[in-house]
């Protein structure tokens, strides 16, 4: 369904090219769920923005459903990113004066739909969530683990190709980091695509898929089957088949 | 420290909030500078002394409607009148009313014969009798007044004496003593007129017009159906005397209209009104400029500082005295200020130049923008001082806390 | 979507109720002063003969002598008044001048009155469009054969007749009796264009007496009187004959056919004046002014409005930079929540729309603010300086000019800071830590 082809991103500034990415190639198939870890400074953060259509990128190329999208116009990446993908923010990122119902809608309002649409698909997101009671309250009077599933609302009511998560648990304490997890998990199962980044570890595990990128490349790929760990050799592997990026498997 | 440098620099890097407060800076003093001049102007225009006591004369008029009324004789009766009723100081009739907008106005001719005539400046024509001094509560610098029995009645071409005002008379003969000059009412030779006093100060009619301080009283009594009367009286017997003129006026003579009564100090206010009106609708808007320049020079500091949090504590944490937070801003504030001052200035002068060559304005004094500039120093350095103090009070903590 | 924009804009005023009121005000205060000057000027620019205003003209003649006057005067002798009225070409016209009577009636109780008077032909009153309650202007014929009728204004029958039909009755006017032949209803045209020169704001006058009746009735000029030489004025025969200008001159020509027509009759009157004696100057030449042109020649708008109208727009530009800049750090300050929509696929020009609809409403607000200022202003003004009336009513037309002003200018402020919110990268804002 997604599929990134030897991605690059070089930031050039007067004294230095710094290369966020290089050679960056990423598949993904519909219903999977894909986590993409690695240190700081890795390009987690330039990946996202790029998944996300939040930037563009140098060279390569980005396939959505088999159509091009690499480098679009403003209005078309925003057209995308409205229709096709769904976001998930570390900050949760509710807009702070408008109640529950109408922070889902925002995405519904640029995209056009009629009120009675609107609010049908308000309502169905906010149930898939649990917390279709409470539509008309504003986030403060939420706790932390409530605003994030709403943000997962929010990024539901487009019925999106795929969701795009950043640290989705990353200021939650970890009872309401687990029940975002598990509503994670049943949306997956359900048939949503979810491309998850992170830097716990423990929270990738419980994705199907791993992607490590370290300076900027693909570095190891894992996948989970149940709980457990299964080591495939790397088969999709930047340009130049060095030894040393073999070795640096992370744990 | 002044440390301009880095203080330009930071100006620099984020140039939209600066170059906002310069434009407004400039288009302030613009403004400020040639609405001022154009106030001081008008102010000044308006004080001009008339050289009367304006608060005392009042004017009126009497029509006599009956054809058959010998005017002059019933003229003479009406002034007698006048000058019994009890409080009243003196009383003329005359051709027009100081300030009134309304008059007569002449020139006349110098010289004898062709090859040396030579035209006065315009001058406003008070037909009247001795009286007329007093009763205008001018005062005499040269000469005499009129002596009683060399008062004409009827013609105004008759008229032979002349007493003139003491602008008239400087812009006619210079330095010469007017006194005992001639001057000729109609064409060369024709009509003399000898000047027998000056008097220090009498206004024309018309406030707008170049020719205002120049005056002439000429010895003849008019006698025409419609008189206009000039009365002084002590100060607020007005009222009074609205009613016991008329009477008086009608005891004599029933067939006439009197009305029409209005102090000169009424008429200077209606004569300078639109006058007044510009200075005040120009100072309303000095005003208001200026503390819309203020607010928004207020609220672009409060902005900054809250943007800049962090960076003062970390400044204060480093070092910083409360006192170089303070002049930091102080010193952005000026650099502004000084800059749009400057500019302010010429598009001012050339503001002012525009005004001239449209309308007729004087020329913009340079210490109009001067002063602005100077003024909206002040004014600024009070709005920057406020919200500065408050951001020197940041506490250097902050500098540890992320954000 | 407009109304979705309406509703963030609201809120998002509501946030920042002082910023909010700032903004608000300061455009306000640009939009009152501006609508007062600009009242003022186009009240007393006002052309009040409408869709006549084209066919009415004033004519004015260089009758003066060699280094006289250097300009054309606004007024004309009585002679060329007189003579004037034998052109055939005008479809009507009228000499005039402005006089004034004592007033008495056939009641020996009622106390005389002193009154304006306007002394014209009959044609005076379908040039001007004068509307009449009853009865009419005097025949034709009376402007060749005088008679002592006279036209009476409304005001003037309320006060003198009671209001009712007077036509038949009889006036006095200086202790002659005049019949009336007409009552005109209120009549006021300002500004009172006909007459500029004595009092361009002035009331209309009340009473209408025949041209023709100047000369035995010596009706004294109570208008302005300009003379270029001396001449011997005692008698009014002298001067009536004298080169003295004090009347004025009025012709309705409807096509430019017509135009042209007159103006070679006036040529040709010049030149039979000349064999005469009189227009010595070589190149004396005649001149028609229609309304329009003759408001502007007569700077019947004062300079100083438009001074002031000038510098209002300059203060109006203080207040848009100072709203640009209050706009700016709003704006920014809520990129955050920008970057969130952005990133949930608003497009730039759904975020600059969103921001422009938030600066109109501002616009609006300030424009109906202004609005009051302006009509507090004028009724100050008013009041302390008994301005007329007639110049310092808001006139209707402001209050759509008040808001449209302030929303246009606001837009105009708000294009920048819009664009520059919009066009943020979206992902600078997300990770806000």
């Amino acid at each position: 369904m997604l599929s990134m082809k030897n991605i690059s991103k070089v930031f050039k500034t007067d004294l230095v090219e710094t290369h966020a990415l290089r050679d960056f190639n990423l598949e993904v198939a519909e219903g999977e769920f894909v986590a993409v870890t690695g240190p700081s400074g890795s390009g987690k953060t330039t990946f996202l923005n790029i998944a996300g259509l939040l930037e563009g990128f140098t060279h390569g190329d980005y396939f959505l459903d088999g159509v091009n999208i690499s480098n679009l116009s403003d209005n078309k990446s925003a057209a995308i990113r409205n229709e096709k993908i769904g976001f998930i923010f570390q900050g949760f990122n509710l807009i702070p004066d408008l109640n529950l119902a109408e922070n889902v809608e925002v995405p519904l309002r640029y995209r056009g739909f009629n009120a009675k649409e609107r609010k049908r698909r308000v309502q169905k997101a906010l149930e898939q969530v649990g917390l279709a009671a409470r539509m008309k309250h504003l986030p403060s009077q939420l706790s932390g683990g409530q605003q994030q599933r709403v943000a997962i609302a929010r990024a539901l009511a487009g019925e999106p190709r795929f969701l795009l998560a950043d640290e989705p648990t990353g200021n939650l304490d970890s009872m309401m980091a687990r029940q975002v997890m598990e509503l994670l998990e049943e949306i997956n199962k359900a048939g949503t695509t979810i491309i998850m980044v992170t830097h716990d570890a423990e929270l990738a595990r419980r994705a199907q898929r791993n992607i490590q990128i370290v300076d900027g490349q693909v570095c190891d790929f894992t996948m989970y089957q149940s709980g457990e760990r299964t080591i495939e050799k790397p088969h999709l592997v930047t340009g130049s088949q060095e030894p040393s990026n073999q070795d640096k498997v992370a744990s | 420290m002044l440390q301009i440098k880095p203080i330009l620099s930071t100006l620099m890097r984020n140039k939209s909030g600066p170059i906002l407060l310069l434009i407004q800076i400039i288009l302030s003093v613009s403004i400020v500078a040639n609405a001022s001049f154009i106030i001081s102007e008008r102010i000044d225009l308006m004080s001009r002394d008339s050289g009367l006591a304006e608060s005392e004369v009042f004017d009126f008029r009497v029509y006599n409607f009956n054809p058959e009324t010998d005017y002059g004789a019933q003229n003479g009766r009406d002034m007698t009148t006048l000058r019994n009723l009890p409080g009243v100081i003196g009383a003329t009739s005359t051709s027009m009313t100081p300030l009134s907008g309304g008059g007569w106005m002449s020139v006349f001719t110098l010289g004898e014969s062709e090859e040396t005539a030579k035209e006065t400046e315009g001058a406003a024509i008070y037909y009247g009798d001795e009286q007329m001094l007093k009763t205008l509560g001018v005062k005499l610098i040269a000469g005499r007044n009129f002596f009683e029995e060399e008062i004409l009645q009827g013609s105004p071409n008759q008229a032979n004496l002349g007493i003139v005002s003491q602008a008239f008379a400087k812009a006619t003969w210079g330095d010469e003593p007017a006194v005992g000059q001639v001057f000729y009412a109609a064409d060369f030779g024709q009509e003399p007129v000898e000047i027998i006093g000056v008097v220090e100060t009498l206004q024309g009619a018309w406030v707008n017009n170049s020719s205002l301080e120049n005056s002439v009283i000429l010895n003849v009594e008019l006698a025409f159906p419609f008189t206009k009367f000039l009365v002084r009286a002590e100060e607020g017997t007005l009222a009074q005397l609205k009613e016991a003129i008329p009477a008086a006026l009608h005891r004599d003579n029933r067939e006439r209209v009197v009305s029409g009564f209005k102090l000169i100090s009424e008429h200077r206010k209606s004569a300078y009104r639109n006058h007044e009106l510009m200075a005040t609708v120009l100072s309303m808007m000095v005003i208001l400029l200026l503390l819309i320049t203020s607010l928004g020079l207020a609220g672009m500091v409060m902005f900054n500082i809250e943007r800049r949090t962090k960076q003062i504590g970390t400044r204060r944490a480093l070092g910083a005295k409360k006192r170089d937070i303070i002049s930091f801003f102080l010193v952005e504030n000026y650099i502004i200020c000084l800059a749009g001052g400057v500019i302010g200035a010429l598009v001012a002068v050339q503001l002012g130049q525009q005004l001239m060559s449209l309308y007729s304005l004087p020329q913009l004094e340079l210490i109009y923008p001067l002063v602005t500039v100077a003024g909206l120093i002040v004014l600024t350095t009070i709005a920057v001082i406020v919200p500065a103090r408050k951001a020197a009070r940041i506490s250097p903590a902050i500098a540890t806390r992320s954000v | 979507m407009f109304f979705y924009y309406l509703d963030l804009a609201w809120r998002s005023i509501k946030k920042t109720p002082f910023l909010s009121l700032l903004m608000v005000l300061a455009i306000s205060i640009g939009i009152g002063i501006t609508i007062t000057t600009l009242n003022i000027y186009q009240m007393a620019s006002i052309n009040p003969a409408g869709e006549r205003s084209s066919k009415l003209f004033e004519v004015r003649l260089w009758s003066q002598g060699l280094d006289t006057w250097s300009r054309l005067n606004q007024q004309i002798t009585y002679q060329d008044g007189f003579n004037l009225r034998k052109s055939p070409v005008p479809v009507r016209q009228t000499p005039m001048f402005m006089t004034g009577f004592a007033v008495q009636t056939d009641d020996p109780e009622f106390t005389p009155v002193l009154e304006n008077a306007r002394v014209t032909d009959r044609d005076f009153f379908g040039l001007f469009s004068v509307p009449f309650l009853y009865g009419g202007a005097w025949d034709k014929q009376v402007d060749s054969e005088p008679a002592y009728q006279v036209v009476i204004s409304e005001e003037l029958n309320k006060q003198v007749f009671a209001g009712e039909n007077s036509v038949g009755n009889t006036l006095y006017l200086n202790r002659k009796p005049y019949q009336v032949v007409g009552v005109t209803k209120t009549w006021n045209p300002s500004p009172k264009y006909y007459d500029v020169n004595n009092g361009a704001f002035n009331d209309a006058e009340k009473i209408f007496v025949p041209y023709s009746l100047a000369p035995t009735e010596e009706y004294q000029s109570w208008g302005n009187n300009q003379s270029w030489r001396n001449e011997p004025m005692d008698t009014y025969a002298q001067r009536l004959a004298s080169e003295a200008h004090w009347n004025q001159y009025w012709v309705e020509l409807d096509n430019p056919e017509q135009i042209r027509a007159y103006e070679e009759w006036l040529a040709n009157y010049i030149e039979q004046q000349k064999l005469l004696g009189r227009f010595e100057m070589p190149d004396a030449k005649a001149e028609i002014a229609d309304v329009a042109q003759w408001l502007k020649v007569n700077k019947v708008v004062p300079e100083d409005n438009k001074i002031l109208v000038g510098l209002s727009a300059l203060f109006l530009i203080v207040c848009l930079v100072n709203m640009l800049g209050l706009l700016l750090a709003k704006f920014l300050k809520r990129a955050p929540e920008i970057g969130v929509r952005r990133a949930i696929g608003a497009s730039q020009s759904q975020i600059f729309s969103q921001h422009m609809v938030e600066v109109g409403l501002i616009g609006f607000c300030g424009g109906v603010l202004g609005l009051l200022w302006a009509w507090g202003s004028l009724s100050l003004l008013s009041a302390h300086f008994e301005l007329e009336d007639a110049l310092t009513q808001l006139g209707y037309s402001m209050w759509v000019l008040a808001p449209s002003i302030a929303i246009i200018a606001a837009l105009l402020a708000g294009i920048y800071p819009a664009w520059r919110i919009c066009s943020t990268n979206p992902s600078v804002h997300l990770k806000s830590q």
